[in-house]
């Protein structure tokens, strides 16, 4: 019973692979979620007012660009620091 | 057994000229962002590598990516936030 | 390298999570004559959804009745969703003249991510990016072509490149930046989006499966059961998930090609 407690857990311990993926990976969760919101929000604002389509589509390209740059950080800095 | 009569279909209004142009500028604006984005890193980021090469030093790639990144929001913002 | 490949884990000891070796397919007959070497996996699943986006479009359109029934009412509906929601919404006025293109486009990209699903198939041909940048670079170069048509040479650049309403000197250090992103990565990504979704949507349905295969039929015991379980549950959600972002990347396919048709066609907004 033990031995195959053991033998579930290596298979999770022998996980291996480049750091970079796995820390690309860790920083594209924040923006995933901070693009979900704004566009989330954006078209919640849209719907409550209509009349505001083109301001409110403006403001949410500025805020997709500031978080997309994040997680493109995200994606560069394993080619930086080697 | 008589079927139920089909729902006339309505005809559907196309949208209007100035709906179809925004709407368009929208989708354009939200899928080139990325490509903005990276481009920026690219092109300041490959010059600050290419300094970074020729005068020994090792600080510049890191700033020519942010500059870059920098650039290109302020290019999205001058060309769709205004 | 045929049904084994699923099971992906050899005769090892330890579970072995499915890599990139799950995309190498040799030749389809090992043993056939050499001149067939290229008929490989991938090529015969593009093959098969270029004929039946074929045949789909000329069973349902062959001999259109007023009243359409069978085949015809999903050749319609196929065709007035992307009429709608593509074509008109994205070039305008002249949509209508580009539907040939979009139509093809749409139902043949879809019909080659769907096989990522379909049983005995299950690869999605754009999971090799080969197949992927083959399709970006047909609407590249239409777009080019249109560009300098309708805009001529030094305008498709200048419209590019110079964004009015700049002080002169930002120019320079802008111009590279909008070179770059419209001449080079915008036509990558366009290719890299139905990559990179096709791509990890199978290693992630073959890593449940192999899971589910792993834990219940390989190495059966009663602690690995639940596992096994949680994979083989994974897998049909997946499954489901997959066919959604499927069709949903074979939309977001034809809706770039129909924007980038437009802002060829229509430089000024």
């Amino acid at each position: 019973m033990l031995a195959e407690a053991a033998n579930v857990l290596a298979a999770a311990d022998s996980v291996s692979g480049s750091l970079g993926a796995v820390a690309y990976g860790l920083a594209a969760i924040g923006p995933g979620i901070g693009v979900g919101i704004i566009f989330g929000q954006g078209v919640q604002a849209i719907a409550r007012q209509p009349e505001l389509t083109n301001v409110i589509r403006q403001n949410m390209l500025l805020g997709f660009a500031l978080t997309e740059a994040l997680a493109l950080i995200g994606f560069v800095v394993p080619f930086v620091h080697k | 057994m008589v079927r139920p009569a089909m729902s006339e279909e309505e005809p559907e209004p196309g949208p209007g000229a100035d709906e179809t142009s925004s709407h368009e500028a929208f989708t354009n604006a939200a899928w080139s962002i990325p490509s903005y984005i990276l481009s920026g890193m690219a092109v300041y980021g490959g010059l600050g590598w290419l300094l970074d090469h020729w005068l020994g030093t090792s600080a510049l790639f890191p700033i020519g990516i942010l500059v870059g990144l920098a650039l290109a929001i302020f290019l999205v913002y001058h060309r769709y936030g205004r | 390298m045929s049904a084994p490949h699923l099971l992906a884990s050899g005769g090892g000891e330890e579970f072995e999570a499915p890599g990139l070796h799950i995309f190498d397919w040799g030749p389809l007959f090992p043993d056939g004559p050499s001149w067939l070497d290229w008929l490989t996996k991938p090529v015969l699943i593009v093959a098969l959804s270029a004929l039946v986006t074929v045949l789909f479009a000329w069973r349902a359109f062959r001999s259109p009745k007023l009243v359409p029934k069978g085949i015809q009412n999903i050749g319609e509906v196929g065709y007035l969703f992307v009429r709608d929601q593509i074509a008109r919404p994205m070039i305008g006025k002249d949509g209508d003249k580009w539907m040939g293109f979009l139509f093809a486009t749409f139902f043949f990209v879809l019909f080659m991510n769907l096989s990522g699903v379909i049983p005995v198939l299950q690869l999605p041909a754009p999971s090799h990016i080969a197949f992927a940048i083959v399709l970006a670079i047909t609407v590249y170069v239409i777009m080019l072509f249109l560009s300098v048509k309708h805009q001529g040479l030094v305008g498709y650049f200048k419209n590019m490149m110079f964004p009015p309403g700049l002080p002169k000197p930002l120019y320079l250090i802008l111009a590279p930046i909008e070179l770059l992103s419209n001449i080079i990565l915008r036509p990558f990504t366009h290719a890299v989006r139905l990559f990179a979704n096709m791509f990890a949507g199978h290693l992630l349905l073959a890593f449940f499966s192999t899971v589910a295969w792993w834990f219940l039929v390989e190495k059966l015991t009663v602690l690995g059961a639940g596992v096994g379980v949680v994979g083989f549950l994974m897998t049909i959600v997946m499954t489901a998930f997959e066919i959604f972002v499927q069709s949903l990347q074979a939309f977001i396919f034809t809706l770039l090609a129909a924007s980038y048709i437009g802002g060829a066609l229509h430089p000024d907004h």
